[in-house]
């Protein structure tokens, strides 16, 4: 594959443009190369938008896919769906890598008698699978995530007609004791859905609900709007996160409560009882759990918990005070042995709190016979194959290889099956051991439905013609089947699965359907549920733990790699952990007393030692986390893809990084559910030392006005908390004795930083009460701006390339430290104070970077944008040095030339350019999208309206945290946002750089009050 | 004919008298220096060559391969390239001050010196020039760095520090070089009286016909009266221009007033170290003991004294300020300067600028050469790792501590540093073989004068 | 400037007619303007365009097909905008598909070596690969739609197209009062027509 001139997409639309490029001499000749036959929706240069699903998680949120001549290059949310409502997070922003993904599988595989993998036919690929098929019968066996349900109607049809044994649905992260513990409880075989949006109190028992779901996107947008202060001053919801380590969610929580990791149950039934106590309840709710409260007075449960009494009874008291609290059950890196009784327990909680029927709705259980994922059957299906009862196990959109524990013996397993058929589109741990590839289609590039939850239907639909020669997996196993014989044929429908799909959408209008994204019903009112007579039956107790070891070992779920299926996307590898901010690595996060006794600093290589498993693992001692727990995050230590193993250094067979499933037990809880937290550990220091790639050297802003907080009481009070740095307050235009104004003091003036005759003053807002960390602006951004990802090496040396980074502050920070980087930052339980703030170019009025470039490449343009211009650029890199937010990024090699490998390259912003070797780049407020705007605008004879352009990040954000828009417009939203008289200002103000973008202070809510 | 009566000494250094009898001593050491080359001196040669060969060849590689080869890491964007341009800038200074400041205050014992210092001058002008070059991430572009019509009808930024960068240097080498050239012309014309064969012509061509009438000496001494004048404030504007570039941004530490002061005294005093740690080597190996006095090299010690008080006092000055200033960020720069990551390199700055010269407040030392010589170079090492400190320690502890940084030099920079030394000895070592190092005429009328003295003449 | 006025895209519509009208008559095999017949023979100075566009020694590249526009744009009077799609409606201007060609010459001209060429090309459903000739930087971002509304002639780019049978870059020079010209598609060439016009000078306006 030739690379790809980017030009050439722009300008000639043709499917066969890699052909056109291919002429490599230093002057190639250009070739235009129009449409064979020009679709009529396609006009070279104008984006077409289709509606589809994303299928990086369970959550099911919709997707709009913005293709250019035919090329899909951006996913954004679908404003119009219920679940995410046209935001994006970081794993669907960087999904649309795996369409163009250099590892892809380029057509049908099998293995050799070498061993070897080498290109076969598809007619002969499903002849071969189909007489495997009929030898197998019944030792048939697919392995698959779980599919959409036509899609899955469809394999179990197939599964019957072909004699098959029948199928297991693995995912890992699938809430399968919630799931039990609903039934347990409320009778109801269904995962509950949370809304957050009015709540007042929201007690997360380590559900990591921001991190990976269950519906991350959505819950980060319900718990904005619930904390939102400028909706009702005062009248905010506070989140408490209880866990045992200060997680993206805890962190973005007003307290947190240290509990030992699995005793979630405990505390909550003990909070139970404390509300209880304070009267909280209906009465029939009080009676009912009365007698199960009993056995757990918050006093008796301190011990288990690590959580003293007294927080406990606050809690239960400001539960019961709350005027509608709600709880969210333990989440996968807490799921224990007993993971059923303590989410069982939750769901009491939240039935005594009343939520059951309000925020919490029990939707029925799904209709009979649709699979759902468990992990007592993915088990059984690993015994059958040892005991050689599965003569051919079909493995789809699943890795089992690296996300079951070594412990299961799945890799044994599998060497027992005679013929494994894999189909995957692109290479993983699992398709590297199959006999048969017959590759899928990547989501972009096929058709599909998903009902992630009671009335919400959504469709996917091919978005880019297949850009290898892959086929619909279940077309597939249909072709198998048409090809087992007539009698098999028979049972099986004809036609492609799109006609199926279309035929189980016949209740639908199809067409407004595919153009809508799926159906989408309003929301009923949530059924108030009874409890089942053996409800309150509960062993609620401590976990069950593997092993002698000292330290619990936590399995840190990552937002961003979720179980390991996001490893090979360089963005989510290039961005780091919103926590640790490591990228591209593994860690194992100690408590600074666990560091003090093994005598070990950040980078000390870890000994982790469980019943199941060792490995060696960097230390990352932190605040943040209990004295009894080690945690290690989920999602590194592949062996196979280019970005997800060591291919970096040339060693593609080589994990970077561990994998922390491969040391923990295969158990499960007491319902069959999986069980992640089951190992102690035994923890030694190697010796050895490796250095970590931190990308923010300190989370320690020592007092400088980067990140800021207001408390509650000052939020109440309105008085303004920075009276110079908000631009726009009363206090602003205070004078000094001398009568004139000081410069610094003047309220903010967008008129000044722009032309006097542009109608436009390009700004920004972002509210930090908002802002959760959770990186889909950022990976938004790498996408949108064709900005490149270095890899590991490069980022250890500081030369990450991001437009936009988040920065993670721990309260106001102190003047200690600075000797070493990064500098450790204070986490501590009770109220937690951390800031995220989006650190982007602030397209300063007075901008240091603009007068010291000796030859104009930036400059400030006449809509008050700080303009930067590459190919004028000549590098002296001046403008980096004199701009105190660090924003700029230079690019220090050619990055077009290997950065984008293969058809990688295909999924660049051809409105952007791709910046060349040796200048300066930085954000630029999407400048294309503005420019965009103003062609159509003009055109129409108008100025732009407000909200007629946003900026990519401002797009993706769940929570609405960042407003773009036109300053001098005094009714634009973005005015509106920042003229927050007491939460606004700007950062590093005293500088008087006068920047674009004004920050929104955080609320500092602090932990609940006693009361008198 | 008879030498003319000698003048008195108030006037000699006007009106000179015709040369001395060709068979002066004076000529003959030292354009003996000239002579055939040694062993030695091929040797040495030969080495800078190829070091200069090597330099240049890592250049080609970065400005192919891209300046991620340096140590460059966000956000410590100026490095070893930048601190050795100013280095070499610094160096450049000795020059121009002995010859013309020191000519207009009618210092005599500059003359034995101050041609090798004025060809240093040109030589470090030369090496410094070369490095906003290497250091730009589109070498080839830089062009676009110069106010020229161009068909974009663009124009450059006369804003930019940068951009008054360009003009100071261009002009400072400019009028060294014709400086150093002016001063060169007598001693050509005994040169090419003397010399044959390429030579001959060479001097022919730039001795420029002289004939050292009465009148030419007239018209000479006046050239290098106005060139003094000339070249005086430029030893101050120069660097205090290069020192805008810092001193006008917003970074903790680069953002002071005191940094023109600062730098040009910064500046001489490297360079009379620069003189001194070649000139001992080069009078030594040439045995010019007798023109280039044990008193030459104790009067520069002296300088280098007071010049290291003030580079002292400015670094007190600086900490100083930080304090009082109050502000944070500042404070936080100098004090991680000094106890942070890059404390070795503030002190072995603070030690070899401030502490060690002060040696020089005893006679025994300024005249003691090898005590001279050492501090010489100590001095030297001590100011590129000043500006070092400057640039680099200021730039990795910004405002934003999220992005405080860590810098170290990659082998591409190190070499290309070697190789500026090289560039600037490979000069020096051709000076040496082509031009007399000593300018002649100023020694022999120093000897005219001792005679008039000894004849009990002017007083 | 007539050459402008006479390609104001506000006589879009009148092309479009004079090209139908074209069409037309040519089905019913009357005698048009430039007689030509379904199966007869095309035009001499059809022919002859066809000969003059494939001449090798013209200036301008070889092309895979002898496409005369003086013949198209200038002798049968289609509009620009008619072939090149969307131009005046995206930033890129189009070029035609081959089925746009094929939906003329399917009806006439098949006796044309060209036109025969480009059969071939639909028949094997191949695109036509062109050779670029007005080819702008990659780092320029080129509004095409802004410049056709705003009443700019193509030809002030392009050149007077539709007297070329054979399209090359036209060579034209814009001079400074002070500077050095600047040549066709060079910046300062944009730049002074900018100038003239009152368009925006913002260096944005283009890189990005």
């Amino acid at each position: 594959m030739p690379e790809i001139d980017r030009r050439e997409f722009l300008k000639l639309v043709g499917a066969s443009a890699g052909a056109a490029a291919a002429a490599g001499c230093s002057e190639p000749v250009e070739k235009l190369i129009p449409y064979v036959i020009q679709p009529e929706e396609i006009t070279p240069g104008i984006p077409v938008y289709y509606a589809s699903t994303c299928q990086e998680c369970p959550a099911g949120c919709g997707l709009l896919v913005k293709t250019r001549e035919g090329r899909p290059i951006k996913l954004e949310g679908n404003p119009s769906h219920p679940i995410n409502r046209g935001s994006l997070c970081a794993r669907g922003q960087a999904a649309i890598g795996r369409t163009y993904h250099p590892d892809r599988y380029p057509g049908p595989q099998r293995r050799n008698q070498a061993g070897q993998l080498e290109p076969v036919s598809w007619d002969e690929a499903i002849r071969l699978l189909a007489r495997k098929v009929q030898e197998a019968g019944p030792g048939t066996w697919l392995l698959s995530g779980e599919p959409g349900p036509t899609a899955g109607r469809w394999i179990d049809r197939w599964l019957t007609a072909v004699g098959a044994g029948g199928r297991v649905v693995h995912e890992p992260f699938a809430p399968e004791a919630v799931r039990e513990a609903t039934s347990a409880v409320f009778g109801v075989a269904s995962e509950p859905l949370f809304d957050l949006s009015d709540t007042d109190l929201v007690l997360d028992f380590a559900s990591d609900f921001l991190e990976i779901g269950p519906s991350p996107v959505e819950h980060g947008r319900q718990l904005a709007a619930a904390r939102d202060v400028a909706a009702a001053r005062g009248r905010t919801a506070r989140l408490v996160s209880v866990g045992p380590r200060l997680s993206m969610t805890a962190s973005n929580a007003d307290e947190w409560v240290s509990a030992r990791p699995g005793s979630e149950g405990l505390l909550a039934l003990a909070v139970a009882r404390a509300a209880l106590d304070a009267g909280a309840g209906s009465p029939e709710a009080r009676q009912a759990l009365a007698g199960l409260l009993e056995h757990f007075a918050p006093e008796r449960v301190a011990g288990q918990t690590g959580v003293d009494a007294a927080t406990i009874v606050r809690l239960g008291r400001a539960a019961a005070r709350a005027r509608h609290a709600v709880a969210l059950p333990p989440g996968v890196s807490v799921t224990a042995r007993r993971a059923k009784a303590s989410a069982a327990a939750v769901l009491l909680l939240n039935h005594l709190l009343g939520a059951v029927g309000r925020s919490v709705r029990i939707p029925p259980a799904p209709a009979e016979g649709r699979r759902r994922p468990s992990y007592r059957e993915t088990l059984a299906l690993v015994d059958a194959m040892k005991s050689s009862k599965v003569k051919l196990l079909l493995v789809a959109d699943a890795n089992p290889l690296y996300s079951l524990p070594v412990a299961s013996g799945f890799a044994a397993a599998l060497e027992k099956v005679p013929f494994v058929v894999s189909f995957a589109s692109a290479a993983d741990e699992t398709s590297a051991r199959a006999h048969l590839i017959l590759p899928d289609h990547t989501p972009l590039e096929s058709w599909g439905d998903a009902a992630p939850r009671l009335g919400v239907r959504s469709l996917l639909q091919p978005t880019v013609r297949p850009l290898h020669d892959t086929r619909a997996f279940v077309d597939t196993l249909l072709d198998v089947g048409r090809a087992m014989g007539s009698e098999v044929a028979a049972k099986l429908p004809p036609g492609s699965f799109r006609n199926l799909l279309e035929e189980a959408w016949a209740d639908t209008d199809w067409r407004t359907a595919l153009a809508g994204g799926g159906v989408f019903e309003g929301a009923s009112p949530a059924p108030s549920l009874p409890l089942t007579p053996g409800a309150t039956r509960l062993e609620v107790a401590e976990p069950l733990l593997e092993g002698d070891g000292e330290w619990v070992l936590l399995p840190v779920t990552s937002g961003l790699l979720y179980d390991g299926r996001g490893a090979n996307l360089p963005w989510l590898q290039e961005v780091p952990d919103p926590v640790t901010k490591v990228a591209w690595q593994s860690w194992a996060e100690i408590s600074h007393a666990t560091a003090g006794r093994l005598g070990v600093e950040l980078g000390d290589v870890l000994a982790v030692e469980t019943p199941a498993g060792r490995l060696e693992v960097p230390a990352f001692p932190r605040g943040g986390i209990r004295d009894d727990v080690i945690g290690v995050p989920i999602g590194q230590g592949h062996t196979v893809g280019r970005y997800a193993s060591d291919a970096e250094h040339g060693r593609p067979d080589a994990p970077r990084g561990v994998n922390v499933i491969q040391v923990l037990p295969a158990a499960t809880d007491e319902a069959g559910g999986r069980a992640w937290l089951a190992a102690r550990a035994r923890v030694q220091k190697t010796g050895r030392f490796q250095r970590v790639a931190v990308v923010q050297t300190s989370q320690n802003q020592r007092k400088r006005r980067l990140g800021e907080a207001v408390s509650l009481a000052a939020l109440a009070a309105g008085d303004a908390h920075a009276p110079a740095a908000n631009g726009h307050g009363e206090a602003a235009a205070e004078t000094h004795g001398d009568g004139h104004e000081h410069e610094l003091l003047k309220p903010y003036d967008a008129a000044k930083d722009s032309a006097p005759d542009s109608p436009y003053r390009w700004g920004m807002a972002i509210d930090l009460d908002r802002c959760t960390s959770c990186n889909a602006c950022v990976v938004a951004c790498y996408v949108e701006n064709n900005v490149p990802v270095v890899g590991e090496t490069r980022t250890l040396q500081a030369r990450q390339m991001s437009w936009l980074r988040l920065e993670r502050w721990v309260g106001d920070g102190d003047l200690e430290g600075g000797r070493k980087l990064p500098i450790g930052a204070k986490e501590a339980p009770g109220a937690v104070d951390v800031r995220h703030t989006p650190q982007l170019c602030q397209h300063c009025g007075a901008a240091p970077c603009e007068p010291v470039c000796p030859v104009l490449a930036t400059y400030h343009t006449p809509e008050g944008l700080n303009g930067m211009i590459y190919n004028r650029c000549v590098g002296t890199r001046y403008c980096s040095n004199n701009c105190p937010y660090k924003v700029r990024r230079f690019s220090y090699f050619d990055y077009s030339r290997e950065n984008w490998p293969g058809l990688l390259s295909l999924m660049l912003n051809p409105d952007v350019t791709v910046r060349g070797q040796g200048v300066m780049e930085k954000c630029t407020f999407c400048v294309q999208r503005i420019a965009a705007a103003r062609h159509t605008a003009t055109l129409e004879g108008r100025t732009i309206r407000d909200g007629e352009v946003t900026t990519a990040c401002a797009q993706a954000c769940p929570t609405q945290a960042i407003t773009f828009g036109n300053l001098k417009d005094e009714k634009s939203r973005v005015v509106q946002a920042s003229h927050d008289p007491v939460r606004s200002y700007h950062a590093l103000h005293e500088l008087n750089t006068r920047p674009a973008i004004t920050y929104l202070a955080k609320v500092k809510r602090g932990v609940f009050e006693e009361e008198a | 004919m008879t030498p003319p009566p000698p003048p008195p000494a108030s006037v000699a250094a006007m009106i000179r008298p015709m040369p001395a009898p060709a068979d002066s001593r004076a000529n003959r050491d030292i354009l003996a220096v000239m002579g055939r080359p040694t062993i030695g001196y091929v040797a040495l040669l030969a080495l800078v060559v190829s070091t200069v060969g090597w330099a240049l060849g890592t250049f080609v590689y970065q400005t192919y391969v891209g300046l991620g080869v340096a140590g460059y890491s966000h956000p410590i964007f100026w490095g070893v390239y930048i601190v050795t341009f100013v280095f070499w800038v610094g160096i450049a200074h000795a020059g121009t001050l002995i010859s013309a400041i020191l000519y207009l205050f009618r210092a005599k014992w500059r003359n034995a010196i101050n041609r090798s210092a004025e060809a240093m001058t040109v030589f470090a002008v030369a090496t410094a020039g070369l490095f906003p070059l290497i250091h730009l991430g589109r070498v080839f572009k830089f062009y676009w760095l110069l106010p020229y019509p161009n068909q974009r009808a663009l124009w450059v930024n006369f804003k930019s520090p940068l951009l008054w960068d360009v003009f100071a240097i261009s002009t400072y080498a400019t009028i060294s070089i014709v400086f150093f050239y002016v001063g060169l012309v007598p001693d050509l014309a005994i040169a090419r009286d003397r010399a044959t064969g390429w030579r001959k012509v060479l001097y022919s061509i730039l001795a420029l016909g002289w004939q050292g009438t009465t009148k030419q000496w007239k018209a000479h001494n006046r050239t290098v009266l106005h060139l003094s004048g000339l070249a005086t404030p430029l030893v101050l504007s120069v660097h205090s221009v290069v020192s805008w570039d810092f001193a006008s941004s917003i970074v903790p530490g680069w953002h002071a007033t005191i940094f023109a002061p600062y730098f040009v005294a910064g500046a001489i005093f490297s360079g009379f170290a620069m003189v001194l740690t070649v000139m001992i080597p080069v009078r030594r190996i040439y045995g010019l003991e007798r023109y280039i006095t044990d008193y030459h090299f104790e009067n520069m010690s002296r300088f280098i004294l007071l010049t290291s008080l003030i580079v002292g006092y400015a670094y007190a000055t600086e900490y100083f300020v930080a304090w009082y200033s109050g502000v944070e960020p500042e404070r936080t720069a100098f004090w991680l300067r000094a106890f942070g990551s890059y404390w070795i390199s503030t002190w072995i700055m603070i030690s070899c600028n401030a502490f060690f010269p002060q040696v020089f407040w005893f006679k025994r030392a300024r005249t003691h050469i090898p005590t001279v010589f050492v501090v010489s170079v100590l001095v030297n090492i001590g100011m590129w790792f000043e500006r070092y400190v400057i640039i680099v320690g200021s730039l990795s502890r910004e405002y934003n501590p999220a992005v405080w940084g860590q810098y170290t030099p990659s082998w591409v920079e190190l070499s290309i540093l070697a190789g500026s030394f090289a560039w600037f000895s490979m000069f020096f070592l051709i000076f040496l073989k082509l031009f007399p190092v000593i300018a002649i005429n100023e020694v022999k009328e120093l000897e005219i004068h001792e005679r008039a003295h000894a004849n009990g003449g002017a007083h | 400037m007539a050459s402008r006025a006479r390609w104001r895209p506000s006589r879009r519509a009148l092309g479009l007619l004079g090209a139908s009208a074209l069409v037309t008559a040519s089905l019913l095999a009357l005698p048009g303007p430039e007689p030509v017949g379904a199966q007869g023979q095309s035009s001499a100075a059809a022919r002859e365009a066809q000969t003059l566009a494939g001449d090798e020694s013209a200036p301008g590249p070889k092309q895979p097909i002898p496409f005369s526009h003086a013949l198209h744009a200038g002798t049968y009077q289609i509009e620009c905008l008619y072939c090149h799609t969307g131009t005046d409606r995206s930033m890129a201007a189009g070029v035609p598909s081959v089925e746009s060609c094929m939906g003329c010459h399917s009806q006439f001209g098949a006796d044309l070596e060209g036109v025969q060429i480009l059969q071939r090309y639909w028949d094997e459903k191949k695109p036509i690969e062109w050779v670029q000739i007005h080819r702008l930087p990659e780092h320029v971002q080129f509004p095409h739609h802004r410049h056709v509304k705003a009443g700019v002639a193509c030809q002030t780019c392009h050149g007077p197209v539709q007297e070329m049978h054979k399209v090359y870059l036209v060579p034209d020079t814009k001079w400074w009062p002070w500077g050095t010209p600047a040549r066709k598609l060079e910046m300062g060439w944009c730049i002074s027509c900018h100038r003239e016009n009152e368009a925006t000078q913002d260096c944005f306006a283009c890189h990005y």
